[in-house]
Parts: C-alpha cells; structure tokens; sequence
C-alpha cells in the first residue's frame, strides 16, 4: 500500500477532459477492442441504470479502448438512451462520457488501470466496470453493481451469474475452487468479468506493481478478486441473471488464457502465501439480489477433440508432466490413454492432485513457467472433457452440485499445499 | 688419452652442467609460480563459489531453468560449484602459461604465447556450446509443448529438429571460433541445413498434401470446416 504510485497512464487529452469533469460520484468503466457491434447496448444498458437508480448523482462514463478500427470510440460516442420509453423523466445529472485510449502492453488490465487512474483522480466513491461484448447486460445489473458500495459499505461486488453447466470452465475447474479453498470465501465467479470496487480499493489496485505482468492481460479479474479478498475488504456478490456475450473462438487461444489465469491465480499465492496458509474451511459471501431461472444458451461442446489433445499430451510430454506432477499423480493418468471413451474420468482428488502438484512446481520453479503453465492446456482439456462425459445427462443445479463436492476436495486437501509448500519457505 | 677425455667427455658435461645451472632458477621459479598459481586457484575457486552462491545464482539458475536443463544433461553439481570449477581451471591455466614462459625457452616462450592468443576464443567456443545447449532444451521444449497444444501430431518430431538445429548452428559457431576449417564447417553448416529445409518440405509435401490441400481449401475456398468447433466459454 505505501508504494510509490506508478506513472500517470492517461493522455494529455484525457488529462484534460478529467479535470474538466472534476469530481465524481460514481464511474463506470467499458473496457473494450473491436466491439462496434455490442458496445452501443453495452452504453445504453449502463446509461439507462445510471439515469434510473443513481438520478441526482455525478456520474461518469469510461470507455478506456485499445484502439479499435471498426469505430468502437464513434459507437460510444453516439450512443443514446430513449429515456422517455423507459419512463425515466429526471434527466438532472446527465451522465459524462470520457472515451480514452489506454496506454500499456494490450490487454483488458491495461484498460482497467487507465479506468482506475480516471477513478482516482475524479475521486469517485463507487466504481464499476462492465465487459463490452455483453448482449444480456441490462440497466438493473450497474444498480446491482453499485449499491452495495454506497448503502451497505462493502469495498468489492462480484457478479453472479446463470450460466450454462459448460460454460466458464476454467472458473468451474480451478479458479473457483482454488480461489475458494485458498482464501475461505465462496466467490462463485472470481473471474466474471463485471465488478464493483469501492474508492479505497482502487487506491490499493494502482498502488499494487503489476502492470507489466499477466495481470494485464486476462489475469486481471482473478487479481482483483483475490486482491480485494487478501487486502480484508468487504466481499459480497450481486445475482445478474444471465450472462450472454459475443461468441469467440476459443479454440484460439485457450492455452493463452489457461496461462494468464493460472499464472496470476499461482503468482497471487506466493503474494498471500501468509493470509491463505492459515484458511481452513470456507465461508458463504453475502448474495443480493432477486434470482430467478432463466434459460441459458445451449453449449456445444467436442469431447472427442479434448480427449485426443489429451492423449496426446500423454504420450509426447509425460517427461514434463513427471518433473511437475508427483510420480502417484502421473501413474494415476496413464490407465486414461486407452480407456473406453464412456469410462475416461479425471476424478476430483486427482484433479485437485493436480492443481496443487502444479501450484508447487511453480512455486519452485522446477521448469520455466511459461512452460509449466502451458503443459496444463492437455490436462485442462481432459478433466473438462470428463467433466462433459459425467454431466451431460445432469441438470445445470445438479451439474452445480458436482462443482461444489470438487471445491470440498479442494478445501479437504489443502493441508497437502501448505505442507509441501512450507519446506521451500524455510529453505529459502 | 687424458686430452681426448676432456675433449670428448668433461668438457660436453661441463657445458650441460653450465646450462642447467643457469636454467636452475627459470626452473624454480616456474615451479614457484606453479605452486602459487595452483594454490591461487584453489582460493580464488572457492570464493567465486562461495560468492556466487551468497548472491543466488543458484536460485537464478532455478528460475531461468538452467538447473533443469543441466540436470537432463546429467550435470548434477550446482550452477555456483560449475563456475567454481571453471575459474580453478582457468587460473590454473594462466599459471602454466606465466610458468613456462619463466623457463625463458624460445620454442616454450612461444608455445606460451601462442596458448594464450588461443585461450579467449576457447573460452568463446566453451560458452557458444553451453548456451547452445541450454538454448536447444527450451527451444524444443517450447516447440513440443506448443505442437501439443495445437494438435499437431509429430510433436516430438518437431520439438527433436528444432533441438538439432539449435545445436547445430552452436556447434558451428564454435569450431568456427576455435579457426577449425572454417570453410568447410560453414559449407558443411549450409549444405545439413538445406538439406534439413528440403527433407521437411518433401515430408509436408507427400506427407500432409491432404491437410495443406484442406487448409488452402478452407482459408481461399468457401469450404466449410469438417470439425465443428466448440462454443465452450473458458472464462
């Protein structure tokens, strides 16, 4: 916290429109690349919720682009809400846009820590941000966002969303319950992607030297998490319904983001290794809101494909997996290389085995990181696909089920880490 | 007879025990500076290791994978006693060069000098080799994992060529270093790698003419893809 601040990220432009604004109460961020297409309903979803829950507050609109050539700034620009249809008639505090290019390596932290920079300086007392592929986003989700900051004094509002048994499985498979069972609180979607931060938070976030890092990238919203856990702010969830965003191909760069999360997610336990080695057990975190059930997109999803990246990992980097894996874990692996298709399963001790053996082998940098990080894609891919092969017949709530017993076995087995974790400690 | 005997036999003797009386103190003081030098090393050794270790070049090597890469080459001892090792050795050296050229013998003097000019392109060919060698380990490693990720079947293929390459064009370098045939080194260099870059074009060629033929198709053609690809959200 008593860092010296790192170098002003804003541009002279922005600079300039920021003090004209001046203060603010609350702000609200978009952080977006290439969105022409989704970021209008994105600013009309957040103008109107402005307008209709927070009328009589200063409030601000960031957009913080990485410089997007299908005219996203213009969209943001232009974006206009009819307020008339929606019955909102105090129109007393119109709302400020500052659409800026945020500076720093690419990436979606870069263009949260020009929006947290705008934040400070305006000394806004509740900020949120939203991503700008949202189709499902609607005025209600920036009040659920918000309000908890301003009436209840919580520091940090993570989303909670409806999502497809299939969808966000990095956030089933390991940055839930890892982030669960390291920090003892049952943060459903650590990784969402829309939060609301308090003024206190953000000050702590641009204090914290981390922008040249994976955080800058993808790992942004596991750090803020954990930051916002580890530092003892005020945690709650706000229930958003659905989420519905822009599809991708995932395919591409599936390694790329299994990288960024995990290598923030491991580099944050060296960071906290003194908060989470005294955690036991896991608490519930206070959930606003009004939920409902809704119908969630249909998944797609090749299970074929995963298993053959998988087997293929079995047989080309079972060296590597040995130097970073426990020898019982890698034996435990082998019998899936030729196992019927109806009976491959990745059991949840050993995918917690897994996650754990990996966590220490970074820890100890017993192979480059990068590439430790990287050798995981073929294991991710095979628990996913076991995790597809025993849900598929299962409803959304029971597949959540499964999600919870491998966050019990996360919880159960983390003396395994923190013993193994603590002889390097003293060693070092 | 008494003439001849001195002629012929003292007089050769004398001579010798002339010359070896004035070689007695180049003698001594190359075994002095022997001496020196080997105790000079052993010091020097042992606080370079002491050093290196006190600074954590140990657990730098850890972090840049040096020690791993090391450990898969069959070398055990630490970063620190390696380097330990390599000042013992080259101290040591320095002084057989500083106690020959003591003898003050013209063929040694020169042997010496000739050493010496010699010593710092060893050194480079020493160095070239071993980061060639640590450069070849993550080099194929990156290249293995990346073909898994990407599903290309002859991973380990690709991951053993790039090694080789990567070990090849250190090798190269070093005998060129060391002025061993640097001719016939740089065509016998030109000659493997065109030959590499052929055998990999006809392998793709005759090997993958499907998958080429599919890919073209799919990224110039309107073909659509055969493999339906997965909605699945990650985050």
């Amino acid at each position: 916290m008593g860092a010296t601040p790192m170098p002003t990220p804003l541009n002279p432009a922005t600079e300039t429109i920021v003090e004209e604004i001046g203060e603010t109460e609350v702000l609200v961020g978009i952080p977006s690349f290439n969105n022409a297409s989704t970021i209008g309903h994105v600013v009309r979803a957040v103008s109107a919720g402005l307008a209709k829950y927070f009328h009589g507050f200063r409030a601000v609109l960031v957009n913080s682009d990485g410089g997007s050539s299908d005219g996203t700034p213009e969209v943001v620009e232009q974006a206009i809400v009819d307020f008339e249809a929606m019955l909102i008639s105090d129109r007393q505090s119109p709302l400020q846009k500052i659409i800026t290019p945020y500076q720093g390596i690419p990436g979606k932290g870069s263009a949260f820590r020009t929006i947290f920079e705008i934040a400070r300086r305006m000394k806004a007392k509740a900020c949120a941000v939203v991503d700008s592929d949202l189709r499902s986003i609607t005025p209600e989700w920036i009040e659920m966002l918000l309000r908890p900051l301003l009436n209840e004094g919580y520091d940090y509002v993570a989303p909670y969303y409806l999502r497809h048994k299939y969808d966000g499985t990095i956030t089933n498979s390991i940055a839930y319950p890892l982030t669960r069972a390291l920090y003892g609180q049952r943060i459903r979607q650590p990784i969402g992607g829309e939060f609301g931060f308090s003024r206190a938070l953000v000050g702590h976030y641009l204090d914290k030297h981390v922008w040249e890092s994976d955080v800058a990238r993808f790992g942004i919203d596991i750090w803020m998490t954990t930051e916002a856990i580890a530092s003892g702010a005020r945690v709650c969830q706000s229930f958003l319904g659905a989420k519905i965003h822009n599809p991708k191909d995932p395919a591409a760069d599936l390694s790329d983001m299994l990288v960024q999360v995990t290598g923030a997610l491991f580099a944050l336990m060296e960071e906290h290794h003194s908060v989470w080695r005294q955690v036991e057990g896991s608490a519930p975190v206070r959930l606003y809101g009004f939920q409902y059930e809704v119908a969630v997109e249909p998944v797609h999803v090749n299970v074929d494909d995963m298993i053959v990246t998988f087997r293929q990992g079995l047989a080309d980097l079972g060296p590597i997996w040995r130097e970073m894996l426990q020898p019982d874990t890698v034996e435990a692996l082998f019998p899936l290389a030729t196992c019927p298709l109806r009976a491959f399963r990745i059991s949840d001790d050993l995918w917690t085995q897994i996650i754990y053996d990996a966590a220490l082998a970074h820890h100890r940098y017993v192979l480059p990181r990068e590439h430790l990080l990287k050798a995981l894609t073929p294991l991710y891919l095979g628990r996913t696909a076991s995790f597809v092969l025993e849900t598929q017949a299962l409803t959304s709530a029971e597949a959540e089920s499964r999600i919870e017993a491998l966050s019990q076995t996360f919880e159960k087995r983390k003396d395994y880490l923190v013993q193994r974790w603590s002889p390097q400690e003293e060693r070092a | 007879m008494k003439e001849f005997w001195d002629t012929a036999l003292l007089e050769p003797l004398r001579t010798l025990g002339g010359q070896f009386l004035t070689l007695l103190p180049n003698v001594l003081a190359m075994t002095i500076i022997l001496s020196v030098g080997w105790g000079l090393a052993w010091i020097i050794a042992y606080l370079a290791h002491r050093v290196l270790r006190m600074v954590g070049l140990d657990n730098l090597s850890d972090h840049l994978g040096v020690s791993v890469a090391l450990a898969r080459g069959g070398v055990k001892s630490d970063p620190s006693y390696l380097v330990g090792r390599a000042v013992y050795w080259m101290v040591l050296l320095f002084a057989m060069i500083a106690g020959l050229s003591a003898l003050n013998l013209h063929p040694f003097n020169q042997f010496a000098q000739s050493l010496l000019a010699y010593v710092p392109h060893l050194l480079m060919a020493i160095l070239i080799v071993m980061a060639g060698y640590l450069l070849s380990n993550f080099v194929s490693q990156t290249v293995l994992i990346g073909a898994v990720n990407a599903g290309v079947p002859p991973a380990r293929i690709l991951a053993a060529c790039s090694r080789w390459a990567v070990q090849l064009i250190a090798a190269a370098m070093a005998l060129e270093q060391l002025g061993i045939a640097g001719n016939i080194v740089a065509v016998g260099f030109g000659i493997t790698l065109g030959g590499v870059v052929l055998a990999a074009a006809l392998a793709f060629g005759l090997g993958a003419k499907d998958l080429a033929k599919e890919f073209l198709e799919q990224r110039f053609g309107n073909k659509p893809r055969t493999r339906r690809p997965d909605d699945l959200t990650h985050l």
